[in-house]
């Protein structure tokens, strides 16, 4: 009989996971992030297009600056900087969408978040978990029932996890893991936040389902 | 292509590692959740004491970007603690789930999908929000 790893063993593999993520990729764990890149991959596309940009960030800030001083004049840059630092601090939204740009592919986030499903197969059936089932468990079931309005129920939750971690800027993986140990205080907000309306309303839902 | 490998790499470590943890089971989160079974919690809170450790050596040579609170932070929080409750997944649990053969997780999917689409095209700028994107900046 497969019994979960100890707290200890699991403390160890998360943090092992989290600093070999950032050591060897360069850039923190954030799998919300991942998300936004893939859904959003129509609008990050044409940030990958030149390697030499990328790899000199201060080389495309200047070429911007150029190109935009050639397009609309020296004054109308002048200005609008002069008209942005009136607005307050952390203003940067220039247009309705946020760039969801990154450094690699949108096609590589997807490979991540598919391998996520292979890893999932293969530890299942290591410990001789795997099984298809059409639900989460007996627990999940005696809490929401079956049937149709269950798959609604679990769409609903899964909007509010996709929305609210995209609003949030980030999930138990970049808030959780990554911000909290660097004591980051939107993080820890954030975390502080999220767990404890997971408490609250699981504590609801418990008390619901013993009537 | 080197890259979908590095990624893909710990796509998969990540997905097994959540697996064997138990973190893709409803149960133990619920179990988390209502303090019945402190093992995740704890497993949660050493790995954040071990990576306070880990970053403050890593950080000290090399820039890692920091969140910014904004006035989206704890409502997107408060929603997605309820989701996570309510479904059991954050985002990268209900594709591992997928794989464990847990076959409803494909409507969480679907779900956190519809999610990240609505507020990318409609709340982020109807809200004036810039929340940013996490994983880097």
């Amino acid at each position: 009989m497969f019994e979960y790893w100890s707290w200890w063993l699991s403390a160890l593999s998360l943090a092992g996971l989290t600093i070999g993520y950032f050591l060897v990729l360069k850039v923190p764990l954030g799998v919300s992030g991942c998300w936004a890149r893939v859904v959003m991959h129509k609008d990050s596309q044409s940030f990958e297009q030149d390697k030499s940009f990328r790899e000199n960030p201060l080389m495309l800030k200047d070429s911007l600056m150029a190109a935009t001083i050639e397009e609309f004049g020296r004054q109308a840059v002048i200005d609008f900087l002069a008209e942005r630092r009136g607005k307050p601090a952390g203003y940067k939204q220039f247009d309705r969408k946020v760039s969801v740009a990154s450094h690699v592919s949108w096609t590589v986030h997807m490979t991540f978040l598919l391998m996520l499903i292979i890893g999932g197969l293969i530890a299942s059936i290591l410990s001789g978990q795997f099984e298809f089932r059409s639900d989460l468990g007996s627990l999940h079931t005696s809490l929401f029932g079956s049937g149709v309005s269950y798959w609604i129920t679990l769409i609903i939750g899964g909007v509010m996890v996709g929305f609210g971690t995209q609003m949030a800027g980030g999930c138990s993986s970049g808030h959780g893991l990554c911000g909290c140990s660097r004591f980051v205080p939107a993080s820890l907000i954030a975390t502080a936040v999220f767990f404890g309306t997971g408490i609250v309303v699981s504590m609801l839902l418990h008390m619901l389902a013993a009537g | 292509m080197k890259d979908h490998f590095l990624y893909g790499g710990f796509g998969l470590a990540m997905g097994l590692i959540l697996s064997f943890i138990g973190f893709t089971s409803y149960e133990e989160i619920h179990k988390m959740f209502t303090f019945s079974d402190l093992r995740l919690l704890l497993a949660f809170m050493g790995a954040v004491g071990l990576l306070v450790l880990g970053f403050a050596v890593l950080t000290r040579s090399r820039n890692m970007p920091k969140k910014k609170f904004n006035k989206g932070t704890i409502p997107g929080s408060v929603l997605f603690g309820a989701g996570w409750a309510i479904t059991g997944s954050c985002p990268s649990i209900a594709l591992v789930q997928l794989g464990e053969g847990q076959l409803a997780a494909v409507f969480v999917v679907f779900g956190i999908f519809l999610g990240v689409w609505m507020y990318r095209n409609i709340a982020s700028g109807s809200l004036k929000l810039d929340t940013g994107v996490c994983g880097e900046e």
